[in-house]
């Protein structure tokens, strides 16, 4: 057995995305509800003659709830159609649990970026903001969307070993995901704004490499039985 | 113990209040098939699924050794050959990228699996969720393979396969035995099986 680590990784990454692209089990969902999400949120508030700044204090933390509630709608099925699928047997003989981790959370983070790089600049333009600080609105998306990918994947495969997924997904995701959303809002209300961002940022990237480092410790005890 | 085995005691596994295994106990060598029989509900699937490390054991003891080493459950996991009728392979993908999915994973060339893909006639470009059941089961066959196995783990071999393809599996099986691997085979009616060394009857 000669495969490294990465390109276990790697493979199961590259299966996950030509799966996706052939199906569509979530891409589409994903899309479909942050563009009607964004649309909606910004007919409502159209009319209401709220400031820039106001407009910004929304739209921070309408594109979290928007991230959030999409991870906890479409992203279970990282592991979830593993299972339902019966192909989680033939994945657990072949790779190393945490090259099966590591396939998962890239996925999760490629798929939230793709979700992120639609829905932001549509909430830009839809409710009529200025970018304060663009490159902090990266390092807030990527430091947010990061964090919520391994959260999310993490859970994911906690759900997937047992009944009651969708409820058990709901109990536990409250705790794990409520301060990383209180950082990412805070992060991305400062890009906006134009605020300081440094402290916020850096408590995100601990929040990120605590909970990354979780994952590969807990996963081999989750996955294997 | 040989330099390639696979031995079981006092193996036991229950489901919530349901005792599935009850200390089942066999042993196989390299070259040799340990036959698993039992009506339905006996627990085949079950023990193949402890031996694999797909289940965890209550109580008993599983040991494999390949080459002279002592196999760690994660590494049996990854070495055995498993084959079982509940077991799925990816529906979006075709015969050959499943095929070469594994291989990648497991860090073999995928020659070989394409190979016994063609020995039984499977369409390559053929999506597994357009495969019929026979179909699917001799793409299993080629999964199991792939990585050349010491220890080949079978759940019902020939379930679905028609003449042809069971032929063609059972030329595969004896190769593998001829060749130094060692099989265990469950099935809940015997089968004319090669080189059966043991049996082990779930239903007693």
């Amino acid at each position: 057995m000669s495969s490294t680590w990465l390109a276990e990784a790697f493979a199961v990454f590259g299966k996950d995305w030509r799966s996706e692209m052939r199906a569509r089990h979530s891409v589409a969902t994903l899309v479909l509800f942050a563009l009607t999400t964004l649309i909606i949120a910004s007919l409502a508030l159209g009319p209401i003659g709220a400031s820039p700044g106001e407009r910004s204090e929304v739209v921070a933390a309408l594109l979290w709830i928007l991230l959030l509630f999409a991870a906890a709608a479409g992203l279970p099925r990282a592991f979830v159609h593993e299972e339902e699928s019966r192909t989680a047997a033939a994945l657990r003989l072949a790779a190393r649990p945490s090259a099966v981790f590591a396939g998962k959370l890239l996925w999760v983070a490629s798929l939230l970026a793709a979700l992120e790089a639609i829905a932001t600049p549509l909430a830009v333009a839809l409710f009529d903001l200025e970018v304060a600080s663009p490159l902090g609105l990266l390092a807030a998306l990527a430091g947010g969307g990061l964090g919520l990918a391994a959260a999310t994947t993490v859970l994911a495969a906690i759900v997937a070993q047992g009944r009651g997924a969708t409820t058990l997904f709901a109990a536990l995701a409250f705790p794990l995901l409520v301060p990383l959303a209180v950082l990412a809002v805070a992060a991305t209300r400062s890009a906006l704004l134009g605020g300081e961002a440094g402290p916020v940022l850096l408590q995100l990237l601990l929040y990120d490499g605590s909970i990354v480092v979780a994952g590969f410790l807990l996963f081999p005890v989750i996955w294997n039985p | 113990m040989r330099a390639t085995s696979l031995s079981f005691s006092g193996v036991s596994r229950r489901f919530g209040r349901v005792a599935v295994l009850r200390g089942a106990a066999g042993e196989v060598a390299a070259g040799g098939l340990l036959a698993v029989r039992g009506p339905n509900g006996s627990g085949k699937s079950t023990l193949l699924r402890c031996l694999a490390g797909l289940l965890a054991i209550e109580r008993g003891e599983i040991r494999a050794r390949e080459e002279g080493r002592e196999l760690a459950t994660a590494d049996r996991r990854r070495r055995i050959g498993f084959l079982a009728p509940d077991l799925a392979l990816y529906e979006e993908l075709s015969v050959a990228e499943n095929v070469e999915l594994f291989a990648r994973l497991r860090g073999v060339a995928p020659e070989p699996g394409l190979a016994i893909a063609r020995r039984f006639a499977l369409p390559a470009g053929r999506p597994w969720g357009a495969l019929s059941s026979g179909m699917r089961q001799r793409l299993r066959w080629a999964w199991a393979l792939l990585h050349a196995p010491r220890l080949l783990l079978l759940d019902e071999p020939f379930q679905n396969l028609d003449a042809e393809g069971e032929a063609t599996a059972r030329a595969l099986l004896d190769e593998h035995l001829a060749s130094g691997g060692l099989a265990v085979a469950a099935s809940p009616v015997s089968l004319p099986l090669p080189r059966i060394t043991g049996e082990l009857d779930l239903a007693r």
